[in-house]
């Protein structure tokens, strides 16, 4: 039985006009890497800072560490939540910041924050709102994992970080992690980039989570065939189609579901590919269909139009 | 309340803001006095400058840029909102009593070597330096608490409230004013104000001060419990 760090029940919370969070009940295990995951402004940064007691729920029950966190000394000193748009100090350098975080932060490894600032190519003496944006994340990157806190929080790290900086970033999280696990939630809209970090997905969208389930078991949840298209066709007649990509004869379809051993040989006698699906497809299509879920009769035929052809037209670039 | 002792060492990480600043701004306002003293003529006696003020006003702004920058900060490394406040409120506690000595210190250098030979008057304030060397620390220390107490509640006041805070906040604020005078006014109370004013010592207007002081504390941190950076 792992340990809970953080629980919630029926967390809302409401903007003016639109439910940032929408009946939000999770949990989260310690130790363990989570991906949060959603489109922008489907509550993921709302989620998280209701979590560090940056901002406030408009209802609901949840505990951080089995108490709650405001003003909460004893559950802060354990979590580390740099936003995306992080705010600093308007003279301070990244040294300023690391050496703000040392004083903070019981287990701060310095070595660590000067290894990452060197691997990232940060500019250690240039104020930091002269920074560019990959530089910002940067900042926010490397007091995330130099805190080593048992609950941190990325938010969207990977802004503005090229190709290079963004492998770099994953690959110091894993390694880091593996030494001194932590629970880590990681939020993301670059969902196949981070799919082999993850061990839990959690999936949020207009507040509400809609999935919440463990990587594994969420791509067992589905599969690919592709092949000539009425031999797919045929094959996956019987099942819940996930998305559909084809060009000129062959067909490449997502399917929900389970094979088993007697279809697997039938797929391959067929001469059909049958291969596992990617996280990022399985979570728009959940996304789209909740989406869907929420609209009225009338208008559901027409998204669904329209997310059909967008998710074509995603294929084809 | 270790992390408040943090929170205080947080803001001096750059030595700059809360440290090299304060002390730029009473070295060149009084260079600048000295300059200008010896321009004028001995001849018109005791030659007063304001300047000594210029670093009051500077901590007016520091209240409001220690929570617009340091507060969002301090939130992303965790800190909580009651340590953020006593380590930034104490520090600068530290900070004005440190000015408000020496500028007692340097009023009775003044007052010494007759105004630094040029007859100046900087420090040793007429009205403040009649008082003894107690009532003087008080003032300076209540002056300068006061004025980053009310920019830090502003910020604070935006920070929750945004504009629409800030709006309430000054309409309140002239509607207090204004409905002061005319009550004054309607009552027929000026003659009194007037010797009120009058009568009023560094030390009775350091105490009114200290009640706003305090107030404005008690307010920034009731505002400060529940904004969001």
């Amino acid at each position: 039985m792992s340990t809970t760090v953080v629980s919630m029940e029926n967390v809302s919370k409401a903007y003016k006009d639109v439910m940032a969070l929408d009946g939000v009940s999770l949990r989260l295990e310690q130790d363990k890497i989570y991906g949060l995951l959603g489109r922008n402004g489907a509550g993921k940064t709302t989620l998280m800072s209701v979590l560090t007691a940056q901002g406030f729920a408009s209802s609901g029950e949840f505990s951080v560490f089995g108490e709650q966190p405001h003003e909460n000394e004893k559950v802060l000193s354990r979590i580390c939540f740099i936003r995306e748009s992080q705010k600093y100090p308007d003279d301070f350098k990244p040294f300023h910041a690391f050496k703000a975080a040392a004083i903070f932060y019981k287990d701060w490894d310095n070595a660590l924050a000067l290894q990452l600032a060197k691997d990232f190519q940060l500019p250690m003496k240039r104020r930091i709102k002269k920074l560019s944006r990959g530089q910002l994340s940067a900042v926010g990157v490397i007091i995330g994992l130099a805190s080593r806190a048992e609950l941190t929080f990325f938010d969207e790290p990977y802004l503005g970080l090229d190709a290079v900086a963004r492998q770099l970033f994953y690959d110091s999280l894993l390694a880091d992690y593996s030494e001194f696990p932590r629970t880590i939630v990681l939020s993301s809209h670059l969902i196949d980039e981070v799919a082999n970090l993850l061990e839990h997905v959690i999936v949020i969208d207009k507040g509400k989570i809609i999935v919440d389930d463990d990587a594994e078991n969420l791509r067992g949840s589905a599969f690919s065939v592709a092949g000539p298209a009425a031999r797919v066709e045929s094959f996956a007649a019987a099942r819940a189609v996930l998305h559909r990509e084809g060009i000129g004869a062959l067909l490449s379809l997502t399917v929900e579901g389970v094979l088993s051993q007697a279809e697997r040989r039938e797929a391959a006698e067929l001469g059909l590919e049958v291969g596992p699906v990617s996280l990022q497809q399985l979570v728009i299509k959940k996304t789209l269909d909740a989406g869907i879920a929420g609209v009225p009769d009338g208008a559901r035929e027409e998204t669904a139009k329209a997310a059909r052809k967008s998710s074509r037209m995603g294929a084809s670039q | 309340m270790n992390r408040a002792v943090g929170v205080a060492k947080m803001q001096l990480i750059s030595k700059w803001t809360f440290l090299g600043i304060p002390a730029l701004i009473i070295g060149v306002s009084f260079a600048f006095s000295l300059l200008i003293w010896a321009m004028i003529p001995d001849s018109v006696g005791t030659k007063y400058s304001g300047a000594g003020q210029a670093v009051m006003w500077y901590f007016f702004g520091l209240g409001i840029q220690s929570l617009t920058y340091t507060f969002p900060f301090s939130q992303g490394l965790s800190i909580s909102r009651r340590n953020f406040f006593f380590g930034t409120v104490g520090l600068f506690a530290v900070i004005a009593a440190s000015i408000s000595v020496l500028y007692v210190l340097l009023g009775f250098v003044e007052a010494a070597t007759n105004g630094w030979g040029l007859q100046g008057q900087m420090f040793s304030l007429g009205w403040v330096s009649e008082q003894p060397w107690g009532g003087q620390l008080f003032f300076y220390f209540v002056v300068m608490m006061f004025l980053f107490l009310a920019g830090f509640w502003g910020a604070t006041v935006y920070k929750r409230w945004q504009t629409t805070g800030l709006l309430v906040m000054f309409i309140s604020l002239g509607i207090l004013l204004v409905g002061s005078v005319a009550l004054i006014t309607w009552q027929g109370w000026w003659a009194a104000v007037g010797s009120w004013i009058v009568a009023l010592t560094p030390v009775t207007l350091g105490l009114l001060a200290l009640g706003l002081a305090a107030l404005l504390g008690v307010g920034a941190y009731l505002t400060l419990r529940r904004a969001t950076p």
